[in-house]
């Protein structure tokens, strides 16, 4: 019986697929010094040097994966329970909660880079070059609220009327007028609507009941996102920051569990996804657009008496989805919690509801946030913001009113990043 | 399949079991299950003269006796929930003559023979010479664009989602948006092309008499790039004229509006859906898509009668809006282009709309250049097809045909070179 119980535990992985393994491959070793085989703890016994073992030769695993491919699929591959991240959220002050769930610090202002002011401002843009371009966002303005005859569509969908249609052609205008100064723009992609996923640990916790119960276990969080438009290139953008800048902000830790926010848990299949397959050449982040949905515009917030979660709902929004597409462009670099990122990831982000434009910048510092990685507190990742401001403050009949070039130069800064 | 779909007699769930539809029936109970749901009875039919016996004066239903039929309460106010339409017949815009409606949804079974009858348009096969010539010149072509347009292909119908191949529903906009934007791109090269603007879900009214009936274009005309300058017409004065020769194929014995709607509350209307002022007011191109259903999709023929169709109504419309209702023959023709797909062949047509008098089969016609069913791959697949351990088609994007993008960047440049 007992024999027959051994024989069935090690042929129970017979016929599963490499990253469900629970027994891994002998590695054949070289000419061992010793004459007898290294004293390791056991990979089967219910101990936790065998739980440690388990864990140190799936991650053994991993390093020894051939290709990016093969590495996501063993990282994803476990299904458990895992906390759902909406980068759009209802929840009341989710910035800090994202903020500790990311280990982002947020910084007020934008870098000295990206900053109309800076160094390339849109200096490289001539008087004539920005009218024009000015002309040109205009037009797409008057387009879609005045001149065009539009329907009726369903409650709460307002914004995909009038807002999603000009966001969409400003991005296209602008990107392709800035073409000619940011060569990058040329061989960028651009995504309508694409997917964006991302899976990560971050902290520990003891599973309250089930199979499992008072197992120490990763928490688990997934983010799919959905930005309304995204600029894909193929190069890597400049870093903001270099890689060892400390950060003088804390990050505020959050001592509750995640359920309290609220979030809710789901078991279903783990992605990383930039939005494309890592086939794609453009596999690096230039810009993101996200449109703020009817349901969390500034009015009903503050007819709700929620007029200060204006600016804590875009902060929360660009935290999720910058930190899930930037941490997805690192991890298609085949770096993961266990080997952290050598050199910083950026993108950009820009969040609006046709009128009001806020801008956000992400560096990626590190991706080691479990619990057994997060070992170098110096290391956070950083997202630069500003308060939303008004691109103009009316259309009327054929004229835009009180058109705030400030939000326009900061607008074509963003395109214009990563021109060097 | 929805459940509504199914009759209520069979709407248990094993029912639907031994109907073998593969699905289950959610709407209802599964407490419903195997067992017989009498249909309703339908009402008995009204007889002049006669009074139907009803349970109304009993006040309980009574097996055997008529449903009482009460008039409808008034509430004395309108409450739009409990709206119900007035019947036709009362409403403001009734007519008696019945207009033939075309929308995004109508599959014409004549196919581009009943387009051109409706349009009274002279097909030529083949793009003109002008594009052509666009086609093939060096100076106007994308460098490395091979590359680009594989890219843009696997991204439509490959990359663009994590797990299995997407479906034409999701890869047909992708590819058109994708060659769009790789055009696009192309702003900095060809300035004048800054001068265009795209517009999602145009709204188009144009409406024409034929022969004693009223037809119209109604609807939701999909994307419409539309630029600051007119296209110059393609075909000359004389070519024109040779057209008054031209017979039109008829399409006996079809009624030349089999399937279009036939409604008869309408309003003449003649509406490029822009507000009078518009920076960008010429139609350039009208982009078609399949309404991309897997199940059933287009005719490639009846895509092409689509197309016709939007081409004709934008040019139409624009023509109403130049020269006034009763304008005949233009003195300046107006052409539209029209590109359309169903994700992997591609339709280009340039219609040249020369007459508005439609009424009579004489005189001048609307001249149409079509090149039809150009496929851009001939298959983008994720996984191989394996048939008996033999590569019947490999992964990937294979058979990529760049001319049909080259026609693409030709029809989107013209005007603009």
């Amino acid at each position: 019986m007992a024999t027959r119980r051994v024989v069935s535990m090690l042929n129970r992985d017979a016929g599963l697929p490499a990253h469900l393994r629970r027994t891994p491959v002998p590695v054949p070793t070289e000419a061992p010094a010793s004459l007898y085989p290294p004293i390791v703890a056991s990979l089967t016994a219910k101990s936790k040097s065998a739980s440690r073992r388990r864990v140190e030769e799936h991650y053994k695993l991993v390093h020894n994966a051939g290709s990016v491919t093969e590495k996501l699929k063993l990282i994803t591959g476990l299904r458990r329970l895992k906390y759902v991240v909406y980068p759009q959220t209802f929840a009341l002050n989710a910035d800090r909660w994202y903020q500790h769930f990311t280990k982002t610090a947020y910084v007020a202002g934008l870098p000295g880079r990206v900053a109309p002011s800076g160094a390339n401002g849109t200096a490289a843009l001539g008087e004539q070059e920005l009218k024009e371009l000015k002309d040109l966002v205009c037009e797409a303005l008057l387009q879609e609220y005045h001149y065009t005859h539009k329907g009726r569509t369903y409650l709460y969908r307002d914004q995909e009327v009038s807002a999603a249609p000009f966001l969409r052609s400003l991005v296209s205008a602008i990107s392709s007028r800035c073409a000619a100064f940011n060569p990058l723009l040329t061989q960028a992609c651009m995504d309508q609507q694409p997917q964006v996923n991302f899976y990560w640990c971050r902290g520990e916790t003891t599973v309250p009941r089930g199979k499992r119960k008072g197992r120490v276990d990763h928490v688990r969080f997934q983010i799919d996102d959905k930005p309304l438009v995204q600029i894909r290139v193929p190069q890597q953008l400049p870093e903001f920051v270099p890689l060892d800048y400390t950060v003088p902000g804390e990050i505020p830790v959050i001592n509750h569990e995640p359920s309290r926010l609220p979030l809710f848990r789901r078991q279903y299949e783990n992605n990383v996804f930039i939005g494309s397959k890592i086939e794609d050449p453009c596999k690096f982040g230039h810009t993101q657009l996200h449109l703020v949905p009817d349901k969390f515009k500034r009015e009903r917030l503050s007819k709700l008496n929620l007029a200060d979660q204006v600016e804590v709902f875009l902060r929360a929004n660009a935290i999720a989805s910058l930190f899930a597409w930037t941490g997805a462009q690192a991890m298609y670099q085949g770096f993961w919690s266990q080997d952290d990122v050598t050199r910083p990831f950026t993108s950009q982000g820009i969040i609006s509801d046709g009128k009001y434009f806020s801008f956000f910048c992400y560096q990626l510092n590190t991706l080691a946030l479990s619990a057994d990685s997060d070992k170098n507190p110096s290391r956070k990742n950083i997202c630069w913001g500003t308060q939303s401001s008004a691109l103009y403050e009316s259309v009327e009949e054929t004229d835009v009113k009180g058109f705030n070039d400030d939000v326009f130069k900061q607008l074509v800064q963003v395109f214009l990043y990563g021109s060097q | 399949m929805a459940a509504s779909m199914v009759p209520r007699r069979m709407c248990g769930a094993g029912v639907i079991f031994h109907l073998k539809c593969g699905v289950r029936c959610l709407s209802v109970s599964a407490a419903r299950n195997g067992k017989f749901i009498p249909p309703v009875r339908a009402e008995a039919p009204e007889i002049p003269g006669l009074e139907p016996i009803t349970y109304a004066d009993r006040m309980y239903y009574v097996p055997g006796l008529a449903r009482p039929r009460n008039t409808d309460w008034d509430r004395g106010w309108s409450d739009p929930r409990y709206y119900r339409a007035p019947p036709p017949e009362q409403m403001k815009l009734f007519r008696e003559q019945p207009a033939y409606l075309f929308h995004r949804s109508c599959r014409l079974l004549g196919g581009v023979k009943q387009a051109l009858w409706l349009t009274k348009t002279k097909l030529n096969n083949g793009l003109p010479q002008r594009i052509m010539d666009i086609c093939e010149d060096p100076v106007y072509q994308i460098p490395n664009h091979e590359e680009l347009v594989h890219n843009v292909v696997a991204n439509a119908c490959l990359w663009h989602r994590p797990g299995d191949q997407p479906i034409r529903e999701e890869y047909c906009p992708k590819l058109l948006q994708g060659l769009l934007h790789l055009c696009q791109k192309q702003n900095n090269k060809f300035p004048a092309l800054s001068q265009r603007s795209l517009v999602e879900n145009c709204r188009l009214a144009a409406s024409w008499h034929r022969e004693s009936s009223i037809y119209q274009v109604r609807g939701i005309n999909g994307f419409l790039l539309s630029s600051k300058n007119p296209l110059k017409p393609v075909a000359s004065e004389s070519e024109i004229q040779a057209t008054k020769e031209h017979r039109l194929e008829s399409l006996y014995p079809l009624s030349p509006a089999i399937d279009l709607q036939e409604v008869n509350v309408y309003e003449e209307r003649n509406d490029a859906g822009f507000r009078p002022g518009y920076p960008f007011p010429h139609p350039h191109t009208v982009f078609v898509m399949d309404p991309c259903s897997t199940r059933a999709g287009f005719l490639p023929d009846q895509l092409r009668a689509k197309m016709i169709m939007l081409a004709y109504g934008s040019a139409l419309a624009k023509a109403r809006n130049l020269f006034g209702e009763d304008a005949k023959v233009l003195p300046e023709p107006i052409l539209v282009q029209s590109i359309g797909t169903d994700g992997q062949h591609f339709h280009f047509l340039v219609f040249q709309l020369n007459t508005l008098d439609l009424v009579s089969e004489d005189g001048v016609k609307n001249i149409v250049w079509m090149d039809s069913d150009q496929s851009l791959y001939s298959s983008a697949r994720l996984v191989a097809k394996v048939k008996r351990k033999i590569v019947e088609v490999p992964a990937g994007v294979c058979g990529l045909q760049p001319e049909t993008f080259k026609k693409f960047w030709a029809m989107y440049l013209h005007g603009a070179n």
